[in-house]
């Protein structure tokens, strides 16, 4: 009897483990992630690929575990995490605040927010304050669009111009009809990689962080994941993986 | 010693109580009556907002609201009612001038066996909903004038995952329906919101929209609304796309028609009580937002031209009172914040404004 007190002893305790223990033991590191969002993450014929699944692979070296990706519809990642079926979330999801009581996050490893695009030679043009008197290309009904017209109560000179995708919107810079456009960063680092003579400007106009999600009950592993970010940005690996699917 | 006593008072005296007035009536004006909006406020907490949210609907154009009531939220076991919520969104929809129409539902624990979820309403509760229904009518004569009685009844998960039966929810329109009319003739009582699906005949999710309107009229519930609700959603196709059976999308609404029509219940009147496009970046069933735009204003043009049958069109949605961080939030028109999207501006434009 004792034998079993003991037993099921041992199994609860087991219940309760950080994941960081069972990903240790097992070497293997289960990702969750969504493959339909390119250049993040998709899948072929050939399995998954894009910047998270580089950045998963990286970060599995640095920890000196295996991954194994386990793909899921964007509505059931969070489920899938609470329910123990992966270790980790890495697919380009934003920080929830509204989460945090269930999941934790890691350190951000890349900033969605709307960024601002001007011409090469363009050195006046650094934020939003600079617009004045200027036309502002925008993806009509994109969160861009919202900004540049919370912008433009305070900037009254500022001409916002929408077109039909973050795409042409940028073309426009190119061809002198506005000169700067505001876009999501995923958009424009696209787009700038293909296009010469366009560039972002250093500051960021929102904040979108992307993160790595845990389970709130797992600190340990989240500890060295942060660990590992930390490593990779150091050595510029996380630079090097972000920029070889979304370019400069 | 004084001024420390000062200081805590002042520091641990509660905050002062915004104060919100209905403020005067107001009228909508609409180059397109047939818009309206779904809001959410029975989840929003403070009365400033609500009028606000309010406010913005009338600004827009849009002349109906659809508001969800909760029976689960006021309705006691002793027969008391908390008409406080209800009466404050109402109060201040009405002083907006706007059409409310009111979707009722959600079963409160002494009204459902232990262990069943808030959608579960069977038999043994339908006259106690029939109650609610009725003194909710009563009490909001002249203020409300549509009830929608459930939601989408048609998934099992508004059924309190039990498989759909149109049956059964004839038999709670039988219920219900006399006893609204009683106590207040003038409202107009909406069976459904049916939710367009291709699930078919023993599902555990739910039953074809189609399939289940069929059954209902053959369960007799014809003469127990006065109108019906739909939802129709756009997904990924344009407003004007080909309906057909197998597919989803906001011209499903003509099959709908088709159903009634072969009924005989061609005089009954449809109101679309959820509709729109969803401009989520990497939602699947999501567009653009530019074609979003285009698509709903295409929506509102093809209805009022080619669907005298159709009453109103409620956008889904207004608002949310905070973020969901999901595809959700790219269905709403404004904000938590209030800063309007460039959707709430084109049809605000559309409608005149």
């Amino acid at each position: 009897m004792a034998l079993v007190w003991v037993a099921l002893l041992l199994a609860a305790c087991r219940g309760q483990e950080d994941a960081w223990q069972r990903v240790q033991e097992t070497g293997v590191l289960k990702v969750g992630l969504d493959p339909t969002y390119p250049p993040f993450e998709a899948a072929d014929a050939n399995g998954v690929f894009g910047l998270d699944v580089d950045l998963a692979n990286a970060l599995a070296v640095d920890l000196g575990v295996q991954t194994e990706f386990v793909l899921f519809g964007y509505d059931g990642l969070y489920d899938a995490l609470a329910t123990g079926q992966v270790d980790v979330l890495i697919s380009a999801l934003v920080v929830a605040p509204e989460r945090t009581k269930d999941f934790a996050y890691s350190t951000p490893y890349f900033n969605a927010g709307e960024i601002l695009i001007v011409r090469q030679d363009e050195e006046n043009i650094v934020r939003m304050e600079d617009l004045h008197g200027r036309t502002l290309a925008v993806e009509l009904g994109a969160l861009g669009h919202v900004e540049a017209t919370s912008w433009a109560k305070r900037l009254p000179t500022l001409t916002i111009v929408p077109y039909q995708t973050a795409d042409e919107a940028l073309t426009a810079v190119t061809n002198h009809e506005a000169d700067a456009a505001l876009v999501d960063a995923i958009s424009g680092r696209l787009f700038l990689r293909q296009t010469d003579g366009l560039k972002r400007t250093a500051v960021p106009i929102t904040v979108e962080p992307f993160a790595i999600v845990t389970r709130i009950a797992d600190r340990q592993l989240l500890e060295q994941i942060n660990r590992s970010l930390t490593a990779l940005e150091n050595n510029g690996q996380l630079d090097e993986i972000t920029q070889q699917w979304l370019g400069k | 010693m004084f001024w420390v006593f000062l200081l805590v008072l002042l520091l641990t005296r509660p905050p002062t109580p915004v104060i919100v007035s209905l403020g005067p009536p107001q009228t909508v004006y609409s180059e397109h009556p047939i818009v309206g909006v779904h809001t959410r406020l029975t989840d929003e907490v403070e009365e400033w907002k609500i009028k606000r949210s309010l406010q913005m609907v009338r600004q827009m154009g849009a002349g109906w609201i659809v508001e969800f009531f909760p029976w689960a939220y006021y309705h006691a076991v002793d027969g008391g009612i908390a008409w406080g919520r209800p009466d404050m969104i109402i109060g201040h929809a009405h002083t907006q001038g706007l059409q409310v129409i009111a979707r009722i539902g959600l079963t409160p624990e002494w009204a459902r066996p232990s262990d069943t979820p808030l959608t579960y309403l069977d038999e043994t509760a339908y006259d106690d909903f029939a109650e609610f229904a009725a003194r909710f009518a009563e009490r909001y004569h002249g203020r409300v004038s549509h009830m929608i009685i459930g939601n989408e009844p048609n998934l099992s998960y508004e059924w309190g995952y039990r498989l759909t039966t149109p049956d059964d929810y004839a038999s709670l329109l039988e219920v219900v329906y006399p006893a609204i009319k009683a106590a207040n003739p003038n409202m107009v009582v909406l069976a459904g919101a049916l939710a367009p699906t291709l699930e078919p005949a023993g599902s555990p999710w739910g039953l074809n929209d189609l399939e289940y309107l069929a059954q209902l009229y053959e369960a007799g519930a014809a003469d127990y609304f006065d109108g019906l609700a739909v939802h129709a959603y756009g997904l990924t196709f344009p407003a004007t796309a080909d309906p057909a059976p197998d597919i989803l999308n906001f011209r499903r609404v003509e099959l709908v028609r088709q159903v009634m029509e072969e009924y005989g219940d061609a005089d009954t009147k449809i109101y679309i009580t959820e509709t729109g496009w969803n401009d989520h970046p990497r939602w699947t069933m999501a567009v653009r937002p530019a074609l979003r735009i285009q698509y709903t204003l295409d929506a509102f043009a093809y209805a009022e031209e080619n669907w005298p049958y159709v009453e109103m069109m409620a956008l889904w949605v207004l608002r949310f009172p905070a973020p969901t961080r999901s595809f959700m939030d790219y269905y709403t028109l404004v904000t938590p914040e209030f800063v309007t999207k460039p959707i709430y501006t084109a049809v605000q434009e559309y409608t005149g404004n």
